[in-house]
């Protein structure tokens, strides 16, 4: 079986905010196919690292390499959400799929084919109740997954999500890490995460990442499943 | 140490006379001193005259209303409340386009402040001149109140939209732009619905304004009641038909007010929703 192509190669990125440094000499890659759990405590740097990776911040040193051309769609789930509060959760979803259409094509609505995709992700994550209602009315953990199926309707190839499960009870956090691992690898792509419970980074992850607070250089690089 | 309560009263003293003072007070104290000083040019007519009595004849006047002209009075509530309403809707959508070249997060700055400064001058004109002014070009019909109307809201609502805009959460806005929405598909999907409830609220607020404005625009020839106002003051014995028109302003005025009210807590409630859940 031939090796999996890689979507995205980090070399020796470290990253310096006010005077400490928060990880240094960092390389790994990242395979088509692959569910990447980033883990370490609060404040070790994984919101940080995540925004490198999506190139919304620099790094202070090394860089990032991607072989492919031209490079894969990204997309962020955001720790703070970031939904259009007045709108309906159906739109929000839809709103994902912007980038795939004219201003013109999305100025009365969305195509029916979209919000079809959208209300059976809506469904997946038990949300098709609440499709009419607006994001401002829902709870936290009904807002985390209206955000998770936004960013889903997007088609990243690479998709990294801050935070994706924090704020949802054991089940439906089961439920959604493997709703976002199968979206992602079924079509070659690849998710990097950020989590806290070493449960379900064991469960999902083919590798992981764990950041040191102590020592920014001794991070280490798990394979407990990796993909071949 | 502590300093004992003689020593704090001896240094208040030694502070100087003017340090009490802060805006708030010097701003009273302007304004105090301004009003008592302007009451020596204030002066009736240097008759002597029975006021109360004036006032109780007068008011008797209007006791009972006459329940005769309530037809009529209605059909022109109703014409006001059609000028308050188109006027409401062309003030809205001129306001919306406006409005953008007012917000600092949207227009550039050199459309900025001209657009600011058209707006300043239309909200410096009264609603009774933009009538008066409407009355010369389109003659005395309710074509004028709607005019008026429009303009005077403009001035007003496009101030207020601009605010909101910029005041709205920009966050849905960006997250947007950051999964591929174009600038317009990332205001209209991400901004615009944040900024949405609070613009209808005031929208619903201009409506509102603009019915109590639309029942006194008549008076110099602009439509609706006020008309009806006019007539009834300038002629004899009309106090009780003048008494019954302002009895149904006043009853539709208060509904509008309840109403517009309720829904506007109504959109805000629903719009903060779990804010508390949220952070």
């Amino acid at each position: 079986m031939s090796r999996p192509s890689t979507l995205l190669e980090a070399r020796n990125i470290g990253l310096r905010l006010e005077e400490r440094w928060l990880f240094r000499n960092l390389s790994f890659s990242i395979p088509t196919g692959a569910f990447i759990s980033l883990t370490g405590p609060s404040g070790v740097g994984k919101t940080s690292l995540l925004r490198i990776l999506s190139r919304e911040l620099s790094p202070t040193e090394g860089e990032l390499f991607c072989p492919l051309d031209p490079a894969p769609k990204k997309a962020m789930i955001f720790q703070d959400l970031q939904l259009a509060e007045g709108a309906s959760s159906l739109t929000n979803v839809l709103s994902g799929s912007l980038g795939k259409y004219s201003s013109i094509k999305t100025l009365f609505g969305f195509p029916q084919k979209e919000k079809e995709r959208g209300l059976i992700l809506l469904r997946e994550l038990g949300l098709e109740m609440k499709s009419n209602q607006w994001a401002s009315t829902l709870s936290r953990g009904e807002r985390q997954r209206l955000a998770i199926c936004r960013t889903l309707l997007s088609h990243p190839t690479l998709l990294f999500a801050d935070e994706p499960v924090a704020s949802l009870d054991s089940e439906w956090a089961d439920k959604t890490l493997a709703t976002l691992l199968d979206s992602q690898t079924k079509k070659g792509g690849s998710i990097i995460c950020s989590l806290h419970d070493e449960l379900q980074v064991q469960q999902f992850s083919n590798y992981i990442l764990r950041l040191n607070p102590s020592d920014p250089s001794s991070w280490s690089w798990e394979e407990p499943n990796p993909i071949s | 140490m502590g300093r004992t309560q003689s020593d704090l009263l001896d240094m208040e003293s030694k502070m100087p006379w003017h340090s009490r003072f802060d805006l708030l007070g010097i701003t009273f104290l302007v304004f105090l001193g301004s009003a008592l000083g302007a009451l020596p040019s204030i002066e009736g007519s240097g008759r002597d005259l029975d006021y109360l009595g004036n006032l109780s004849r007068f008011l008797s006047q209007f006791f009972p209303p006459d329940w005769s002209i309530l037809d009529r009075t209605l059909s022109g509530l109703l014409e006001t409340i059609q000028i308050a309403l188109v006027s409401t809707l062309l003030a809205i959508l001129l306001s919306f386009l406006i409005s953008l070249g007012a917000s600092r997060n949207v227009a550039p700055l050199w459309l900025l402040w001209p657009t600011r400064m058209l707006l300043n001058m239309i909200r410096t004109i009264p609603s009774l001149l933009w009538a008066l002014i409407a009355v010369v070009i389109v003659g005395s019909n309710s074509l004028a109140g709607v005019i008026a109307l429009t303009f005077y809201s403009v001035g007003y609502l496009a101030k207020f939209f601009s605010e909101t805009f910029e005041s709205t959460d920009l966050s849905a806005q960006s997250a947007l732009k950051s999964l591929g929405a174009g600038p317009l598909q990332a205001f209209q999907y991400g901004l615009w619905p944040n900024a949405r409830p609070i613009i209808w609220s005031h929208c619903l607020w201009m409506l509102e304004y603009n019915i109590r404005s639309a029942s006194i625009i008549g008076y110099v020839g602009a439509g609706g009641i006020g008309l009806h106002l006019k007539l009834y003051a300038e002629s004899a014995e009309s106090w009780n038909k003048f008494s019954l028109v302002l009895l149904c302003i006043l009853v539709v005025v208060t509904l509008l007010d309840f109403t517009g009210e309720k829904i506007r807590h109504a959109i805000r409630k629903k719009l903060d929703g779990v804010a508390a859940q949220k952070h």
